[in-house]
This record gives C-alpha cells, structure tokens and sequence, in this order.
C-alpha cells in the first residue's frame, strides 16, 4: 500500500516504489515471465502493470523491431504469445535471432487461426508442451 | 522393372529379378543367380538369402535343441503330418516348423530333406557356418528348459516371422493364388494375438493384415478401403499434421519458398491444391504483413473435395483466412474451387491475373495424378501430364511440391508392397514417439488409409501412387521446369522447428537443392521448389537460380 512503503523508507516524504507507475514497469520489464507472474501476486496495483501487454513485449522480444508490435496485438498479445508459444521456445532456443523470432511468430498465427475456428481449445501447438526427450 | 514371371516352383524371394529355374536341380550353377542367395546353399538346392544366413542358423540351432530334448518317440511322430509348401526355402520351414514344435508339443513330419540335414550336417557348407553362427543368443537359450527355450525364441522372433509371411502372402497375391494368400492371411492374425501390437513392427503388421485381406477377401476385386468422407479425412488430416512434424515441416519449407519467391511483387497469387483447413497459410499471411516494404495484395484459391451436405467448407475457410489477414492489415480475396480431382480442374477456373506473381502448391497431390484417369482414352494426355501443362501455362513463379520419398508405384505389386512395408515401419517409429493422445490414434489411422489403399486398391483407386524425388526430378524437368534450391533460410528454419519436437530421432538432409524429412537417417518425406521457363530455340537453360533470402 502507498501509505504504508511511505512510512517505512524514512516518515515523511521519501519516495515509495508504487508511487510512480512508469518506473514500477520499467523494472517489472526487466524481469524474466515466473518473477513477473509472482510480482502479479504482490498486490491489486502490481498485478495491473504486471498484465500490461508492454512488460510482455520486452520479455518476448528484447531486440526486435517496432514493427512488429501491431502483428502480434492483432493476433492476441504479447502475454497471451508468451505463455502459449514463447515460454515454451525458450527452453529450446534463445530467442535471439530474427529467424527465431519468425518462426515464434509463425506458430502464434496457426495458434491464434486456430482460435478464430472455435470449434474447441486450439491445439496446434500442444506438441510444444512435451519436454525435450534427451 | 521386369514383372515377376511365374515360377513352377519359385520360392517368395522378393527380389526384381525371377530366381533361377528350378530350385533342387543341380545345374543351376550355370544360371546367374541374383546376388542376395547365398551361393553355397544354392549348391546343395537351398535358397536362403545372405542377409538371412544368421538368422536361418540361430533358428536351425534352436531347432536341433528343441527336438534333442523333446522325448524320442515324439520324434518319431515328425514324419506324419506338417505339409511344407517349399523345402528349399530354409528360412521359412524352420520358423514354421519351430512354431509348431511350440504350439502343439505334437512334433511336425520331418521331411527327407531335414533328416538327411540333421543326419548330415556337411551338406550345409561347415564354412559359411563358422563365420555366420552368432554363439551368444544360442547359448544363453540352452541353458532354460528346452519348451521353455522354443517358447522365448518363437516370441522374440514372432515379429520376424510376420514380416517373412507377408513378404509370402504378397507373393502369392502377385501371382493370383489368393486361396493361399487367404489361408496364410489366417495364420497370420492368429500369429497376431501372440505378438505385441500396442507398438513396433506388430502393430504395423496388423495394419498391412488388415489391408491384404480387403483385398483378397473383397468381393468385386481391389477395394473395400476404409473410404471416409472429406470431413473425416480432414480431421484425420488435422491430427497427423499434429502428432508429427510432418505436414509442418511442408508448410513451413514451402511458405519460406513462396515468400522468397514474392520478393518485390506487389501482386500476388497462391493456389493451394489442397486446402484442407488452410493451416498452412496463416504463417504466409504473418509473413507477408511483416516483409520489409509491407504486404501485398494476397488473392488465394484454394482447391479442394466439394461438400457433400451443402456446406460450402472452402467458403469458410476462405472466411476465416480472411479475418485472420484483416487483423494484421493484408488485402486479402480467396476464392475456392471446389474439385473431385485435382485433373478436373481447368486454369480458367482459378482466374490468374496476368500481372501477379503465382504460386502454386501442391502438398502430396501430384502421385495422385498418376494412375491411368478415369476416361481410359489412350488418346488423350495423362492426367499428370495435362495437369502440369496447365500449371505451365500459368507461368508460376514458383511451384513448391511436396511428395512422400517412397516408390509404391512399381508396376510390380510385390516391389510396391515390400517398399511400402519398410516405409510406413518407419514412419510408425517416428510416431510411436509422439506422446498426444488422441492425436496419434487418429495420425495412425491417417496413415493407415493411406497403407490401405496403396494395398488393397487398383487401377484408378489406387491414389497413392508415391515416387521418390529422383522420378519426380524427371518428370518436372520433362514436362519444362526447372529446380529452384531452396536456401540456407528454408534449411534453417527446418532444423529450428525440428528442435521444437519432443522425439529426437527427425533429421532434416538438403538433396542437390531439395530437403528431404526423415527419421534416423530414411527421409520420408522430400519438398522441392520449381518453376517454368520459357523454351529457348536450343530448349537448354543454363542457370539454376537459386531462391534469394529474405529475414525479417
């Protein structure tokens, strides 16, 4: 609560972490999905930046162009593109490369075309659920 | 391919070549014999291939054990009743003769043959024994109990035995005995329920069981295939396009093609040969919005099976596909033609634009066109031949191909049945690593209408016609196009999905410009890239372009 981180950094007029909204999403960016799925759990106004789609973007992509942010909104999001195909990338592959990337991208569509059918949870991409047979 | 002649008393070895004439005359040392006999057997008149030799001396091995230990006036017994169809063929006597001292305890009848064998064992060469004769197995065997020893042997090999009696079954299929393919078919599902058909070569045998009693046992000759209606073949198609990496493979190989191809066109148009669900497109469609320069106009058709109920499917589809591109801000126009077979298209139906880029796309569609079409008219062109005249005319800039890399159109039914046996094994290895329930279920059964009508189907029923990469290289290159290779971007991006797959045994292999999918080292499955060029006066082109890259 404001009042209260207030009161603890040092009475009066310190500067609590919630007070200034841009800053608390500026650090909740840089955190990678799990710590940012727990920051959502903290309180009501952690778990409203928590879900802004802009914390998602960074995690899904760090280095890619702006261009294409509009794709991805259209196809469901940033959060919703995290969880259904970069989480599952990502103990694959690094996400860093631009074909990456694409490929990510590529499967989201098929997942988010899927959805656009509604007959039935998608499911195009369940194959990423198995864990990598060593 | 020569057709298999029939033999007086040819044993079933599936080889291209028919064997020497007789099997126990002493004069066949002057006819060349097919290289895979062992050519010592030969000489004392048994035909046993060199790649059986092992196989055929453990089980003679565990054969001498068994009826040393079984009592002596069992022994006796040997000479009454088994009937063997082939004396010469050692490999399959001494499996059956092994099952029967398994199944009855009554011994089988020992033929002259055996007993001046087991009496003599110098007719056997002692040579090819000491080299060939593994010790382990043998030993470990004899130290059980002797049923106990033929038991365990007889299980392990069951599966062997499978394939050697299929092997057999097609044979006398080839040659028009169906009362003994009928009879052998028997045997083999009683063989079936001692064998595990969960998984492995016990499970694929019972689909290729079931597929050679359609045919001998239809009525009406060459059919009886599970047919099932586009809805269902569409959902059967859906979940093999899940449990395996191999439609996304196809998809994703030819997208990177067609998108390469589209470089700089701001006009462009996709004929999809197949259109299914149109899973393949949406990634086209994300591509596209995010090139460098922005989209261009898309104008889709899609072709496919017509409705049976007065839904138009391909109009919804269309539909779908379209809401997706508005949403990322595509222009997009789909049309659908709505076809039984792909030769019943006309290109006037697909209404191409003289000014846009064509793609078309053929995702294991053209074996289809191979058989002998439906009007009979000798007169008229082929139906592949028609159909690839036409796609010329279209001037593609690209056309992606997608075949199985497999012969099962050999003229021969024994050589398509054997090359289908040792394909589709493979492929139920890759999906036996599939962990999806119910996606594999329904993925095996996709697979195995395909098994049954490559099988049990003939003449213009028989659509799964697959040829391997080389004859299609042949064929395209014939009928005026030319190779596109694929790039480094295609292969890339085949090797990144592959990691994405749980099973470990999927390897992607580049061939003269072509990738090909396979498991462990068998490609199953081979996409190529192609388009047409106008005939110079000579009819020669010199330069194989090769499909520029494009990353986004």
């Amino acid at each position: 609560m404001p009042a209260a981180s207030r009161n603890s950094i040092g009475g009066g007029r310190g500067f609590g972490i919630n007070d200034d909204v841009d800053i608390l999403t500026e650090v909740l960016k840089r955190l990678d999905g799990r710590s940012v799925c727990v920051a959502a759990c903290v309180c009501r106004q952690w778990s409203s930046i928590a879900r802004k789609d802009s914390v998602w973007e960074e995690l899904c992509f760090r280095h890619v162009s702006p261009g294409v942010r509009p794709v991805v909104v259209a196809l469901g999001g940033y959060k919703r593109l995290y969880m259904v195909c970069v989480r599952p990338l990502l103990k694959r592959m690094t996400l860093a490369r631009p074909d990456e990337v694409q490929l990510s991208l590529s499967l989201f569509c098929v997942h988010y075309y899927e959805t656009l059918a509604g007959s039935g949870p998608p499911s195009s991409l369940m194959f990423l659920c198995n864990p990598v047979n060593v | 391919m020569v057709p298999y002649e029939t033999a007086a008393a040819a044993p079933p070895i599936p080889i291209g070549n028919p064997p020497a004439s007789s099997s126990s005359s002493s004069s066949t040392t002057i006819i060349p014999k097919p290289p895979e006999i062992d050519g010592l057997l030969a000489g004392a008149g048994y035909k046993v291939r060199s790649s059986d030799l092992r196989h055929v001396a453990q089980r003679l091995e565990r054969l001498e054990t068994a009826m040393l230990n079984s009592p002596s006036q069992q022994l006796s017994l040997l000479a009454s009743d088994a009937v063997l169809y082939n004396p010469s063929d050692l490999s399959t006597w001494v499996d059956s003769l092994l099952s029967e001292l398994n199944q009855s305890q009554s011994l089988p009848s020992l033929p002259s043959d055996l007993s001046d064998l087991m009496s003599n064992p110098t007719a056997l060469d002692g040579s090819w024994m000491d080299q060939q004769l593994p010790p382990p197995t043998a030993a470990v065997h004899n130290q059980q109990p002797p049923q106990l020893t033929v038991v365990t042997a007889v299980e392990e090999d069951s599966g062997i035995r499978l394939v050697h009696m299929l092997m057999t079954c097609a044979e006398y299929v080839q040659r028009g005995e169906l009362a003994l393919a009928g009879s052998l078919i028997q045997d083999m599902q009683s063989l079936l329920t001692r064998v595990n058909t969960g998984c492995g070569i016990g499970k694929v045998a019972g689909y290729f069981i079931d597929a050679l009693g359609r045919r001998v046992f239809a009525a009406g000759g060459g059919g009886g295939v599970p047919g099932g209606s586009a809805y269902e073949n569409e959902i059967l198609y859906h979940h093999f396009y899940e449990a395996c990496p191999y439609l996304k493979f196809a998809h994703f190989t030819a997208n990177q093609a067609i998108l390469e191809a589209f470089d700089g066109h701001d006009c462009v148009h996709v004929v999809d040969f197949n259109l299914m669900h149109g899973l393949q497109w949406p990634a086209l469609i994300q591509a596209l919005a995010l090139r460098p320069g922005g989209p261009p106009l898309l104008r889709l058709t899609g072709i496919g099976p017509p409705s049976p109920d007065g839904r138009d499917s391909l109009r919804e589809i269309g539909l779908r596909l379209a809401e997706l591109a508005r949403s990322v801000n595509v222009r997009f126009a789909f049309r659908g033609v709505a076809a039984a077979r792909l030769e019943d298209v006309k290109p006037w139906m697909l209404q191409v634009n003289p000014k846009e880029a064509v793609a078309v796309n053929s995702i294991m569609q053209l074996h289809k066109l191979l058989g002998p079409g439906s009007s009979g008219d000798p007169a008229r062109p082929a139906p592949i031949d028609a159909v690839l005249g036409w796609i010329r005319s279209l001037n593609p800039k690209i056309m992606t191909v997608v075949e199985q890399e497999s012969n099962h159109n050999q003229p021969a039914f024994l050589d398509r049945f054997t090359e289908s046996l040792y394909y589709y094994s493979t492929m139920f290895d890759s999906l036996d690593a599939c962990a999806l329930q119910p996606e594999k279920a329904l993925a095996e059964m996709y697979i195995q209408r395909e098994i049954c009508n490559v099988v049990s189907c003939e003449g213009s029923a028989r659509l799964e016609r697959h040829e391997p990469l080389a004859n299609w290289r042949e064929r395209l290159t014939r009928a005026g196009f030319r190779p596109l290779h694929l790039g480094s971007n295609a292969f890339k991006q085949a090797s990144m999905l592959l990691t994405l797959f749980s099973a470990e045994g999927y390897c992607v292999e580049e061939n003269e410009g072509c990738l090909t999918l396979g498991w462990h080292s068998r490609p199953l499955i081979a996409a190529s890239a192609w388009h047409a060029v106008a005939e110079t006066a000579a009819g020669a082109v010199s330069d194989v372009p090769v499909v520029g890259g494009v990353v986004l």
